[in-house]
């Protein structure tokens, strides 16, 4: 069988797409020139009360090249419209078109929705008044939604641990065949994107790559700003001697090599010694005292609310907890194995322990830097002075209000700990040595980069557009939160 | 008059912001002409675009500002047709402004001297020497002590007073024929306020500079301004000669703001405030017809909003225009309308009492290393007086004197270093917030002065009053406290639906309600107000120095008032006391301490004051230099630095001796902190004085 081409009946869009792309970007430099020398149009009040440019000749260029840009989209659409229609008959961008057609429908849905009741919907909704912020919001839901319907094997095409010796290095769009054995009845005919140094397929890996990367990045940034939280905001508050010893233990970690603080955790006589569990274990602690705390200081006032709250927010919490730390033949063995909820595999655990004890030192920094500011504010004198206590000042007179740039911080954070989730990967430490994360792919594909680089590109891809997505979309909720 | 063609002459400007969504006019159809020499003052409340006109005089109005039609004429020639480079050429040396904040019209990492003499290089290409020698001499015209050390100073290290001096320094540097000041006094205290306006004033006559004075404060236009100019959402009101407009105004807008500010003679009993009734229009939401319409008390239906109404000139005075259909058929010698007269309140025995206060913080001289010697901030020394039930006892000062130290020790936020504080025979001087009952924590409120402050913004408007009634346990169940919640609002006087509303969503005067309610929750005795209403626009500042009396008359509320505000003092409290760099120097019923015999301080705070009327007369006094640093106070007398009547005090008695309380009146309740003997007291002139009528 013949390998796939790229774009396969679709070809005849490439020239126009190269012709277009060439155009954007000879007009967007005579432009950027040309803006040197002429002068722009003239602006002009209209009899309604409206503005509007005269056209200038450097008016004509902005059209043009604005229109070489639409072209350019458009082309880009077709192939993904034609794609999910056509399937393989439009190459491999076909194909994965169509595998992806789930994550479309659930994109499509999510924006409709989205942007009919945008009103109703704060800071999100407003969202969506930013191109930046739309563009970074979809790039991000666009990785979450392939990394969930991946989970539910909607996606992947081959099981990406599954190799064939017939498919090593294979290019991109290259017909499925195996060297030992015969080939399932309804596999998929092609490896997509290629094969990878061991026959797997890179398409699916970097499906499931994506699973991985989804669920721990933002999951482990949420420990991090519990804990950075937890203590930013009395740090803050009381001010004078606490303050002073949390910012220099956060500085003493932020001064501290990352890589080699990874490499120690991970080391087997360090494990042994059970450091990381038990760091997990102090980690881990956060998010039941922040709950908890948050909870009693708002409705002490109302006991017969609060007792059944704290047990059943306390008691699922503390189980959850108690299940996450406790491990069958580790160091902290607690509950027995019939109440023991999930085990954590250890790598992870470690990933985990890593990026919460790296990031919580800045969240901190943040909450504290936040919290010294809205304190001075009259609505905390005012809580002051009805007697409230301190913690109900901190959780919900101050917190609520250092959100905005919180909120923001937390989608560039959630970045961050992808690239470190990449660099972990890539150093191979933690995640263990098969996993189909992004970090481990790249790692792998290196080794051969020069002769086949698909291996390598397609998750170093993937990884650049989530992080560009984040960061996307945090500028867009910043510009937005900034303004009203 | 003369013919020359004024400095300044602005015809039909329109200005116009544009957003995504709409354009929002921010002043409309607005005229008037300053002419050599002249002080024009641009009066009104806040967002009534007089900020925007000046701007648009300076071509300065940003991305999404545009002069939309109209003309700005300065000195004959239309500014439309300047280019880019004349224009720059005029802004800072023919035109010069003067901001509300000074520290942000500074470049904090330049030393002043620089700066000044920025202006002649820029425009005027001179040597450098003759540019120093040029701000020294600016310098000494602002009466800024030893310029040369001045010259040679951050920004940062100057106080305030000092700063603006600066500024109007800079302004002044290249001898410009129009100064505009944007609410350049707003951000200081009374006294530095009329240092300062009193040096524009000289240097206005002196330069013979032409001035365009933005204020929201009417008695500040009426000491510095020829002619004046109302604004109202956008647009021109009135415009006339000052005396004219004060003494026959003819615009519904301008009454009805004199009738919400309080001029002496206003009695909280038996003359008090007329608020205006209703809300500032947003720009986007003008009615047709008379902006004003809605709130107007002589609204007529299917005239007042059925055309766009013009100015018209007002028959028999010069240069007087209006901008009402109705000016002619209006009796303007017509007085107050709707005011209701209500009866005094019964002041009951005392709940509480103050002796001896003292508050003084440690600093340490340097955080690095303990020990050294430390130095003390004396923010309290020895206060004693006592308040009564149903009573308005004011506290008059300026920053630094104290009042907010105080208060943190009354609330509890802090604790007394000395003396007693008894509530109810129950001493609480000593006793920090949190081991305070829960009903000596009710008793005893504060509203806040900042109305953006006070409310914690993403919590609505009924949550945060619940909580407050949580916490005071008032109310068993969330029913009841919501019902409760929303009595409170109806006592604030406020819809019931504010409570599902988000505090954004309220304008300043409504969330500063919510602050007073939120105050009540808990029924409290004690309500100390710090500055209630001096961050409100004027309509608004009556109708809740009202409310809050209302509310005592009620519940029968002691209110400490705290303010610099001497115009608002007079008007609603029963007592006073003035206090000055933590010593309590005057204390007595509101007449006797507006009255002779003054504590030398209270005659210069009362000097200070602006009074929006014209039959008012005032004795100038005007003070020198700053308030001395707490860290540092000088010895003796506090005021002892500053005091005009040091000199008739024999021997250096003020320089060594706190002086006593001398004791006036009957029962001896007006008490003075001075070393000026009982005669030399009782012989002081009034410093208010109304002229005959």
């Amino acid at each position: 069988m013949e390998p796939l081409t790229w774009t396969g009946s679709l070809a005849v869009l490439t020239p126009i797409l190269w012709t277009a792309a060439a155009a954007f970007v000879l007009l967007a430099a005579i432009r950027l020139i040309a803006g040197l020398f002429l002068a722009s149009g003239d602006t002009v009040t209209q009899p309604d009360g409206t503005l509007s440019m005269t056209r200038g000749p450097l008016e004509t260029l902005d059209l043009a090249t604005r229109w070489a840009f639409y072209v350019i989209l458009g082309v880009l659409a077709a192939f993904l419209v034609g794609g999910a229609v056509l399937g393989l008959g439009a190459g491999i961008i076909g194909g994965m078109a169509q595998r992806l057609i789930p994550v479309w429908i659930a994109l499509a849905l999510v924006i409709g929705v989205s942007l009919t009741f945008r009103r109703r919907l704060g800071l999100y909704g407003k969202l969506f008044g930013s191109t930046i912020g739309s563009v970074g919001f979809a790039l991000v839901m666009f990785w979450v939604f392939a990394a969930f319907f991946g989970a539910l094997d909607m996606i992947v095409t081959h099981d990406p641990l599954a190799q064939s010796g017939a498919m090593k290095n294979e290019v991109p769009g290259t017909f499925y065949t195996k060297m030992i054995g015969d080939i399932d009845e309804g596999a998929y005919p092609y490896y997509l994107l290629g094969g990878d140094n061991l026959g797997r397929d890179v398409f699916s890996r970097m499906i499931a790559g994506a699973l991985v990367v989804v669920q721990i990045a933002p999951m482990a940034t949420a420990f991090a700003f519990m804990v950075g939280i937890t203590l930013g905001l009395p740090a803050a508050y009381y001010g004078g001697r606490l303050d002073t010893t949390l910012t220099f233990l956060a500085n003493l970690i932020l001064a501290f090599p990352v890589i080699l603080l990874f490499y120690l955790l991970v080391t087997p006589e360090i494990v042994a010694t059970g450091i990381p569990t038990y760091m997990a274990a102090v980690m881990f602690v956060f998010p039941i005292v922040f709950f908890t705390i948050l909870l009693n200081s708002r409705y002490h006032t109302r006991p017969k609310l609060r007792l059944p709250l704290l047990i059943i927010v306390i008691g699922v919490l503390g189980w959850l907890y108690l299940s996450l730390i406790s491990k069958r033949f580790g160091v902290l063995e607690v509950l027995p194995r019939w109440l023991d909820l999930f085990d954590i595999p250890g790598g992870i655990l470690v990933v985990f322990v890593s990026v919460v004890f790296v990031n919580s030192p800045t969240v901190f920094r943040i909450v504290r830097g936040l919290g010294l500011d809205i304190k001075t504010r009259d609505y905390v004198a005012a809580a002051q002075t009805r007697g409230e206590g301190p913690w109900y000042i901190m959780l919900w007179e101050l917190l609520p209000n250092a959100r905005g740039p919180l909120i923001v911080d937390f989608c560039l954070r959630v970045g961050y700990t992808t690239i470190l989730l990449g660099t972990l990967g890539f150093f191979g430490l933690g995640l263990p040595p098969e996993s189909p994360d992004w970090g481990s792919t790249i790692n792998d594909g290196r080794k051969l980069l020069a002769i086949y680089p698909h291996p390598a590109l397609a998750p170093a891809l993937a990884l650049l557009s989530l992080v560009l997505g984040l960061n996307l979309l945090a500028d867009g909720l910043r510009e937005e939160s900034l303004r009203d | 008059m003369s013919t020359e063609p004024p400095i300044l002459e602005i015809e039909n400007l329109s200005i116009s912001f544009f957003t995504r969504l709409r354009e929002i006019p921010a002043v409309m159809d607005f005229s008037c002409a300053v002419r050599a020499g002249e002080a024009m003052g641009l009066v009104g409340e806040s967002g009534c675009g007089k900020s925007t006109v000046a701007l648009g005089v300076m071509r300065d109005l940003g991305v999404n500002g545009r002069i939309t039609s109209g003309s700005v004429k300065f000195k004959g020639r239309d500014m439309a047709s300047m280019s880019d480079a004349e224009l720059r050429a005029i802004r800072g040396r023919e035109i010069a402004m003067i901001y509300q904040e000074p520290m942000a019209s500074l470049n904090p990492a330049m030393k002043v001297g620089r700066q000044l003499m920025e202006v002649p290089l820029i425009h005027e290409n001179i040597a450098k020497k003759e540019a120093r020698a040029r701000a020294l001499e600016v310098l000494t015209d602002v009466k800024l002590p030893d310029p040369e050390r001045i010259m040679d100073a951050y920004p940062h290290q100057l106080s305030g007073g000092q700063q603006q001096r600066i500024v109007i320094a800079m302004a002044l540097m290249s001898k410009p024929s129009l100064l505009i000041l944007d609410e350049p006094t707003t951000a200081l205290d009374v006294t530095v306020e009329a240092a300062v306006v009193e040096l524009v004033k000289d240097l206005g006559r002196k330069y013979g500079t032409s001035m365009l004075f933005i204020s929201h404060n009417l008695g500040l236009v009426l000491e510095t301004c020829d002619r004046l100019c109302v604004m109202y959402s956008g647009e021109a009101v009135e415009t006339g000669n000052i005396a004219d407009v004060f003494d026959k105004m003819r615009n519904p807008y301008t009454q009805a703001l004199f009738r919400s500010i309080p001029l002496p003679g206003a009695d909280k009993n038996l003359k008090p405030l007329v608020a205006i009734p209703g809300n500032f229009p947003l720009p986007h939401e003008r009615p047709p017809g008379c902006n004003f319409g809605p709130r107007c008390d002589y609204f007529q239906d299917g005239l007042c909003d059925a055309q766009s109404i013009p100015m018209f000139d007002v028959e028999g005075q010069s240069r007087h225009e209006t901008r009402c259909l109705r000016h002619d058929e209006i009796d303007w010698s017509r007085q107050e309308i709707r005011a209701i007269e209500t009866e005094k309140t019964e002041i009951g025995d005392p709940i509480l009492r103050m002796e001896d206060l003292k508050k003084y913080y440690e600093v340490n001289a340097s955080s690095l290393f303990k020990g050294g010697d430390k130095r003390v901030v004396k923010a309290n020394e020895s206060l004693s007086f006592e308040a009564r039930e149903s009573e308005t006892l004011a506290i008059v000062g300026e920053s630094g004197c104290g009042k907010s130290t105080f208060a943190k020790v009354l609330m509890g936020l802090e604790t007394a270093t000395d003396g007693t504080i008894t509530l109810d025979n129950q001493s609480i001087g000593d006793t920090p917030i949190q081991d305070r009952d829960t009903d000596t924590v009710a008793d005893v409120q504060m509203v806040f002065q900042n109305p953006f402050d006070t409310l914690n913004p993403s919590m609505t408007v009924g949550r945060q009053i619940m909580r407050a009634l949580e916490i005071f346990k008032i109310g068993g169940t969330e029913a009841a406290r919501r019902e409760k919640m929303l009595d409170l609002l109806d006592l604030v006087k406020l819809p019931r639906e504010f409570a599902d509303r988000m505090p954004r969503q309220l304008s300043g005067g409504q969330k500063q309600r919510v602050g007073i309610a939120r105050a009540f929750a808990g029924g409290a005795r004690i309500v100390v107000a710090d500055e209630p209403v001096s961050a409100l626009d004027v309509s608004v500042q009556a109708a809740v120095a009202d409310l809050l009396m209302e509310i005592q008359r009620t519940q029968k509320t002691t209110l400490l008032f705290i303010s610099h505000d001497l115009s608002i003092v007079r008007y609603l409290s029963d007592r006073v006391m003035v206090m000055y760099l933590g010593h309590v120097v005057e204390i007595g019923d509101t007449n006797d301490v507006f009255a002779p015999p003054y504590h030398p301080y209270t005659e210069a705070l009362l000097s200070a004051v602006p009074i929006a009327d014209t039959r008012v007369e005032k004795k100038h006094i005007v003070l020198e230099g700053d308030v001395p640093s707490a860290m540092n106070p000088p010895s003796g007398c506090p005021f002892q630095t500053r005091c005009r009547w040091k000199s008739e005090v024999p021997g250096d008695l003020c320089e060594r001796e706190v002086p006593p309380m001398v004791r006036f009146g009957a029962e001896g309740q007006h008490q003075i902190k001075c070393h000026l003997t009982r005669e030399k007291l009782e012989g002081m002139e009034p410093v208010i004085t109304m002229a005959a009528e």
